[in-house]
């Protein structure tokens, strides 16, 4: 009924959501001399806050919030399991892992690409790890999604641990909150072309994941490759959920959310949730984001944080409906 | 024995080395730039109470918030605790080495850091300049000291004046990037040690903008001089203070 | 349909699983036109013959060959445009409305990108007609009843035009009534040239509408040929290890009474 309503709404939010973006941060400035900077002389105070600073963390709030809401809509896809996350998965904290590892042991400051590359690592490690254990059922599923999630807490637990100095253990739990702070045009570039190839390789899957719907019995005498299917969704959640987590650190709950938030406008075809998916989960991260700047609080209210709190009844609302429907 | 960083460089300066039973393994890096020489061959302890049984020392410096098992254990093996407190202040600092000063018996010592470091006071203000410089200490935007800190005192001392002032104590709330370009510092100062380990800031955490529009107008400073409350505290204001009339004039470019 | 003679043999396949054998030896051949049911009790091996004959399994010896070509040497969306296959108690594991079920069984024949053209989608109308479907056209196929999925999944299979179709156990839990009509549709699809390959444990309804059986035991084929001639007393008796009458084989009288 609404599947022509979707665009139109996903626009104004949209639209909307990058103006309170761009508006809205530590230092209130007036609209008007926001939008005047970008043709007035330069530099300018409106201006470096608007370019340097909230144009890149708004993108970023849309490339990372649409890399969730695309990889979670494939994960679910998939394994047809409406809890499949990245998050859930495992496939977060282990790219995480990769990223703390890459950033503390010095990795990252020698060598740029480190973080977003240790960063895959660790979510292409987790995710097979979480895909071969968990085979066999949604529960099964999560249950090892849960394991692989507490062996790479114990990992990022070891890395406070050892860390070099008290100020880098404090640096590595504020990240892990999950937060897109001072983020600037570096870290979109540097993360950018992972984020894309990702992409590609997830909506590549989309006619392989509809045909999954009847079972892979069924999916494979229809020609789909399985495996090649398998590997792809991994491939792309691990390099965009990786670069991204590299990036803002680990952020929960918005590959769960977004999926199931359009399937009652789209309908439930997996290939017809991913575009969508992708958008909303940009939408949600975005607005989460300004809300973190929007919210007073003395300490800054992390992003990660955030999603997690709105993103938890959520989730219980999602078992107790499946406990209903499913034996 | 100390158990505690600030108290550990305290001693060194205090004291000769064969009088040291122990300093934490914290002291090694810092005493090697702040101390030349200082603690070489002096053993060195990880602030457990088991330490405090194996050495048995005469005294034992620790600070008010040391593990209680170390106070009990100090106490059973009849070592007097001598409590240092953090220091937000010169004041704090002369009350602090004079008491450290007492405690080991070196008071006269003590009494002529304190007055090495209040003829670097006394000279500085002397020559201060007439238009205070505005800076902000800035380490992406966690932790900026405000009003009542070590690092305030000592950015007064150098006769600049510290922008995050509005902010109470060593001010954990935030002071992000927008407050700091809207506030226009001449110069951002940045706490770095030498032995300082990797962290976000080295990598992907620093923020270009930060490098760009301020280029030229980074003051590094030794962090554990505004960390911890030493006589040579003053000698980071005179640092800071070289370090300012070396700044390209003028304001930053926004 | 398109060629009138399709023709699928096995040659000796042999699959084993964990040391133990579940297919020894089965050759058989299968053409357009004949409605083909394999019989046999449970755990004979009938669903492994079946996806290797479907092309899904591998076999460990033996080859699978279609029109004279090996099914391995056949590129898997060329296979599946020519083959469907339906799995036991197949399902929709998402609330797909009915008509976009049915339209994944085109899969093989979309192009990469883009929706389904014109001339397919007038193909999942004639499936939906045929299947007498149309009431259920957008209704989740997950709320489908058991008859109204056993249908909807043979119009999924049926909808790319196969000239193949394997089905194991099509009749499996449904009521006599939607068993007779879904065996009917079998039928009339061999009537009209598909090669139809069933397993079944229906013995009276394969009695009547199979017009050739295929018979497993323990991995082993111990009978194949015209439905009047392999579903004996005597075979039911070596296989099933029952007594059982049968009157009629072949014909659409046949009954099997066990006694």
């Amino acid at each position: 009924m609404s599947a022509r309503l979707w665009p139109l709404i996903a626009a104004a939010l949209l639209v909307l959501g990058v103006l309170l973006s761009l508006g809205t941060g530590a230092v209130w400035l007036d609209p008007a001399l926001l939008a005047g900077s970008v043709v007035s002389p330069k530099p300018s105070l409106p201006w470096l806050i608007l370019w340097e600073l909230r144009l890149p963390r708004t993108l970023l709030a849309l490339l990372v919030g649409a890399t969730l809401g695309l990889s979670g809509a494939a994960l679910q896809g998939l394994l047809r399991n409406p809890l499949a996350e990245p998050g859930l998965l495992g496939v977060s904290a282990g790219a995480a892992l990769g990223a703390v590892v890459a950033i503390y042991f010095g990795l990252a400051a020698s060598f740029a690409l480190a973080a977003p590359l240790l960063g895959i690592t660790g979510a292409l490690a987790a995710a097979a790890l979480t895909l071969t254990v968990g085979r066999g059922g949604t529960l099964t599923m999560i249950l090892a999604g849960a394991a692989v999630s507490g062996l790479m807490a114990a990992g990022l637990s070891l890395a406070l641990n050892l860390a070099p100095s008290p100020w880098a253990a404090y640096e590595i739990t504020t990240w892990l909150l999950g937060s897109l702070t001072d983020r600037g045009w570096d870290q979109l570039l540097l993360a950018l072309p992972f984020l894309l190839a990702g992409w590609v390789c997830l909506a590549t899957t989309a006619r392989a994941l509809d045909a999954l719907t009847l079972g892979e019995a069924q999916a494979e005498s229809l020609g789909i490759d399985i495996s090649r299917t398998r590997l792809l969704a991994l491939a792309g959640t691990a390099l965009s959920v990786g670069a991204a987590t590299a990036v803002s650190g680990a952020i929960g709950f918005i590959g769960l959310l977004a999926p199931h938030l359009v399937r009652p406008f789209v309908g439930h075809q997996p290939s017809r949730v991913l575009l969508p998916s992708a958008i909303f989960g940009a939408i949600l991260l975005l607005y989460a984001d300004v809300a973190t700047r929007l919210i007073p609080t003395t300490q800054e209210l992390k992003l990660g944080v955030l999603t997690s709190l709105a993103g938890t009844p959520f989730f219980f609302w999602l078992v107790t409906r499946l406990r209903r429907t499913a034996p | 024995m100390s158990t505690n960083l600030c108290s550990d460089l305290l001693l060194l300066m205090l004291v000769p080395k064969e009088r040291i039973a122990s300093i934490t393994h914290l002291a090694t890096g810092p005493a090697a730039v702040l101390l030349p020489g200082a603690a070489d061959g002096v053993p060195t302890n990880r602030a457990t109470a088991e330490e405090v049984v194996a050495q048995v020392p005469d005294l034992i410096l620790a600070s008010p918030w040391s593990a209680t098992a170390l106070r009990r254990l100090a106490a059973q093996v009849n070592a007097p605790v001598v409590e240092i407190d953090a220091a937000n202040s010169f004041a704090d600092i002369r009350r602090i080495t004079r008491e450290v000063g007492q405690a080991v018996g070196e008071p006269a010592r003590a009494e002529a850091l304190v007055a090495q470091m209040d003829r670097t006071l006394a000279e500085l203000a002397a020559t201060a300049p007439e238009r205070p410089i505005e800076v902000v200490a800035w380490n992406g935007g966690d932790a900026v000291p405000g009003q009542g800190t070590l690092t305030h005192a000592i950015i007064e001392a150098a006769g600049a004046r510290n922008l995050s002032a509005r902010l109470p104590g060593a001010a954990a709330e935030s002071f992000g990037l927008e407050e700091l370009l809207a506030a226009r510092p001449q110069a951002i100062l940045r706490g770095a040690d030498r032995f300082d380990a990797p962290s976000l800031r080295d990598s992907s955490g620093e923020h270009a903008v930060v490098q760009a529009g301020f280029a030229g107008r980074q003051i590094i400073y030794p962090a554990t001089l505004h960390a911890c409350g030493l006589p040579q505290s003053a000698e980071a204001a005179r640092q800071l203070r070289t370090a300012l009339e070396r700044l390209p004039p003028g304001d930053v470019r926004w | 349909m398109s060629t009138p003679q399709t023709r699928l043999e096995a040659h000796g396949i042999v699959v084993r699983r964990g040391g133990r054998t579940i297919l020894d030896g089965v050759s058989l051949v299968l053409e357009g036109g004949q409605f083909t049911g394999l019989i046999g009790p449970n755990g004979s091996g009938k669903s492994t013959l079946m996806a290797v004959l479907a092309g899904l399994l591998v076999p460990d010896a033996g080859e699978v060959v279609l029109d004279g070509v090996p099914l391995a040497r056949i590129d898997r969306r060329t296979l599946a445009r020519r083959r469907a296959y339906l799995p036991q108690s197949p399902r929709a594991e998402w609330p797909l409305p009915v008509e976009r079920m049915v339209a994944l069984g085109l899969t093989p024949h979309l192009p990469a990108f883009g929706g389904l053209p014109a001339a397919l989608a007038a193909r999942v109308d004639a499936a939906i007609a045929q299947f007498d479907l149309g009431a259920h056209r957008y209704q989740p196929a997950t709320t489908l009843s058991g008859g109204e999925l056993a249908r909807a999944m043979l119009a999924r299979a049926l909808v790319g035009e196969p000239e193949l179709l394997l089905a194991d156990e099509p009749l499996a839990g449904l009521d006599p009534r939607h068993a007779l009509d879904g065996i009917g549709r079998l039928s009339a699809l061999a009537g009209r040239g598909t090669l139809v390959l069933a397993s079944l444990h229906e013995l009276t309804l394969a009695a009547r509408h199979a017009t050739r059986l295929a018979v497993l035991r323990e991995g082993r084929l111990v009978a194949c040929g015209p439905t009047a001639e392999a579903l004996t007393a005597g075979m039911l008796h070596e296989v099933f290890e029952v007594n059982a009458c049968v009157t009629g084989a072949g014909t659409r009288t046949a009954s099997v009474d066990f006694t």
